[in-house]
């Protein structure tokens, strides 16, 4: 008996110490991150993933958070409210994740920003630029991306920079992304002292502009914005240069890297707003870094979509050490309080009462486009701005 | 006339004529699968992308010319709707209520290659331009006209001619018309019907192909055209009467023409409501379709 005795406890032990290594394995950090794998969305959502994951295991490889690895729970919302709405609650409720993160389609963020109020969840929205994501009395959301009222504001600032009381003509299609666009800038147009000769308005599905961008060159403006929905923007584009309007008098209030792709060499010289582009003069190494291990594993340069992905998980990781440990509440708190710059770019990060971002924008003017893998821009405008400078959640309900 | 005013009026003639054009090649194919074998096909915009899709992958990662693309996707066109006739589409001919079960079988289809695009082409990229067909602009008084949309609006104009001629001239052509119009009397004439819904299958898919290819060679476009381009075939062949490819002809080029006309002279957001407007007024005062066979 004595020596059966023995040998259970020797087994014991030897399991006890065949086990160790994974006692020893420490548990993720998990975080929800809902993104548009499929559905009309699905290039953005993907290009965000690749950028987060590309964070992640920089993250990881250094030691993770808190001497813990962090994961990121990836999950579809087919870019559908309503599906994103039940990724949330199976990561909420059966993967007990600290906190959610994702979307880059506002109505995506829309129907997950009230699950996130309402269960006190932390959720921090990478990239989807509707006023209303940040609206006075939000606490548990926070916002990496300007709100698109105060892109159409600083659209203002550029034209009244670049030609004081320049006549612009604005054409654009109807989304909410550019409504909140045109809203800032018809708002600040006349405090910048500029003249809008004219704006005209596409139905989604639009397929034609030669008759508008006709009405357009006959108006004779300076500038005019173009911001059309998916491969619009492009027909919009190609209509106005086919007419003779110069590309130096083309703007487009914002542009990712297969945008530059899309408009192509012939509109080398206008110019595009963006919040982190490989043309900007703030790029630091670790950005350039970036930039270029992108391209080697996706075949183009990252942009600002992939880069505010790419940054949410270092803010994460900031918060949650800050937090010292998965507490949601205690990660609100730190993420309310977050101080710190974007590691590709240097661009504070600093969250006002509504969770939404001191504001920034670059506009960028496009030097040459070679192929569809590379081109080259130059910076020509910075600016930031308080969330709040103008009345953005009265201007867009 | 202002140079100004001559320039809006001649893009919004050669607007609505391009748009017109390429409207009605696709509401023919639709036409001539309904008309001929009852089939709704639902799946008529995803095939529309499609042809655009597979001519971008062939000049932009092959580097073929936007014509030998073009051929080369049509010939693939047609063979994949020979197996689509092969493994599905003839197991209903004989059904009874075959349209609704064509009609689901297709939406099935626009699932199945909407899914597709997803895990494909949609991770890659979110627009997709094909480079010019031919360099060079044209001028029309003040205003300067692409040679490529010029190409476009030749060659939908010829391929609309070449289906009249077809339909009116050749011993297949006249096969199918007379399916369109009695499918038991045709039969007894000695027309095999089931190799005349066999042609109208393949040869609906091509045309629709060829809708894509040009709408392609033209504008820009991305995976969300789909869609649209299926509500406007169906509803212009409603309105020009299934069957009818000069009914498709006629009201496609109303419809482009309308959609110019009414976003210059009130605004592009009310010109998509004007023809749709348009079509519920011809069909209330004609349900069966203006020019129904």
């Amino acid at each position: 008996m004595k020596r059966f005795k023995s040998l259970f406890v020797a087994v014991v032990a030897a399991s006890l110490v065949g086990s160790n290594p994974a006692a020893a394995q420490p548990q993720p950090i998990k975080i929800g991150f809902i993104a548009e794998l499929t559905g009309p969305w699905t290039f953005f959502g993907n290009a965000c993933v690749q950028g987060l994951k590309m964070a992640t295991d920089e993250i990881n490889a250094a030691g993770g958070v808190l001497n813990r690895p962090l994961e990121f729970v990836i999950s579809d919302s087919q870019t559908n409210p309503a599906q994103a709405l039940a990724a949330a609650r199976n990561l909420d409720v059966n993967e007990k994740v600290v906190a959610i993160s994702g979307p880059t389609s506002s109505d995506v963020a829309l129907a997950l920003y009230g699950y996130a109020e309402q269960q006190k969840l932390p959720f921090l929205v990478p990239a989807a630029a509707f006023p209303l994501l940040t609206k006075p009395g939000t606490r548990y959301t926070f916002r990496l991306e300007p709100d698109a009222v105060g892109w159409g504001y600083a659209l203002a600032k550029f034209v009244e920079q670049r030609k004081p009381g320049a006549k612009i003509a604005v054409i654009y299609s109807d989304a909410a992304l550019m409504r909140a666009i045109v809203a800032g800038l018809k708002y600040q147009a006349p405090l910048s002292k500029l003249n809008i000769v004219s704006e005209i308005m596409f139905p989604a599905g639009s397929s034609d502009a030669t008759v508008q961008a006709a009405q357009v060159k006959a108006a004779n403006a300076d500038f005019v914005i173009v911001s059309g929905a998916g491969a619009f923007d492009n027909i919009i584009t190609n209509q106005l240069l086919d007419l003779g309007v110069a590309p130096n008098q083309i703007i487009h209030p914002f542009g990712t890297a297969t945008q530059v792709f899309g408009w192509g060499p012939r509109s080398v010289g206008s110019f595009y707003g963006s919040f982190f582009d490989l043309g900007l003069d703030t790029v630091t190494p670790a950005g350039k870094a970036f930039i270029a291990r992108y391209h080697a594993a996706h075949g183009r340069p990252a942009g600002y979509g992939e880069n505010f992905c790419y940054v949410t998980a270092h803010v994460f990781k900031e918060a949650l050490a800050k937090a010292g440990g998965v507490d949601r509440e205690k990660l609100r708190q730190a993420l309310s309080q977050v101080k710190m710059k974007e590691p590709t770019s240097d661009v504070p990060i600093e969250f006002d009462k509504n969770g939404a971002r001191k504001e920034y924008i670059y506009f960028l003017q496009m030097q040459s486009v070679d192929s569809k893998k590379d081109y080259r821009s130059k910076q020509v405008f910075y600016t930031e701005w308080d969330p709040e400078v103008i009345p953005v959640y009265q201007l867009v309900k | 006339m202002s140079d100004a005013t001559i320039l809006v009026l001649v893009s919004m003639l050669i607007t609505g004529v391009l748009l017109g054009l390429v409207f009605a090649l696709v509401a023919a194919g639709v036409s001539i699968m309904y008309g001929c074998i009852w089939l709704p096909n639902a799946s008529n915009g995803q095939v529309f992308v499609l042809a655009g899709l597979l001519a971008w992958s062939l000049t932009n990662s092959l580097g073929w010319s936007v014509l030998a693309a073009s051929l080369a996707v049509l010939a693939a066109g047609g063979v994949m709707a020979w197996m689509l006739e092969f493994t599905l589409i003839r197991r209903l001919y004989e059904a009874p209520n075959r349209n609704i079960d064509y009609f689901v079988m297709t939406l099935g289809l626009t699932q199945i290659i909407s899914g597709v695009f997803s895990v494909t082409y949609a991770r890659y990229n979110d627009q997709y331009e094909l480079p010019k067909t031919i360099e060079g602009v044209t001028f029309l008084g003040p205003m300067p006209i692409t040679n490529t949309r010029l190409f476009v609006i030749a060659v939908a104009a010829l391929a609309i001619a070449a289906l009249f001629a077809g339909l009116r001239y050749h011993q297949m052509g006249r096969a199918l018309r007379a399916v369109f119009q009695n499918r038991d009397a045709a039969a007894l004439r000695g027309v095999d019907v089931k190799s005349v819904y066999r042609f109208a299958f393949i040869l609906g898919t091509v045309v629709t192909m060829l809708g894509g290819l040009l709408y392609a060679m033209a504008y820009s476009f991305d995976l969300t055209l789909a869609w649209t381009m299926s509500v406007t075939a169906f509803a212009i062949m409603i309105v020009g009467g299934p069957g009818s490819i000069f009914g498709a002809l006629v009201v496609g080029l109303v419809f482009g023409l309308t959609q110019a006309g009414v976003s210059v002279v009130a605004s592009p957001t009310m010109a998509t409501f004007a023809y749709l407007g348009a079509m519920l007024l011809i069909l209330l005062i004609k349900p069966s379709g203006v020019f129904n066979r």
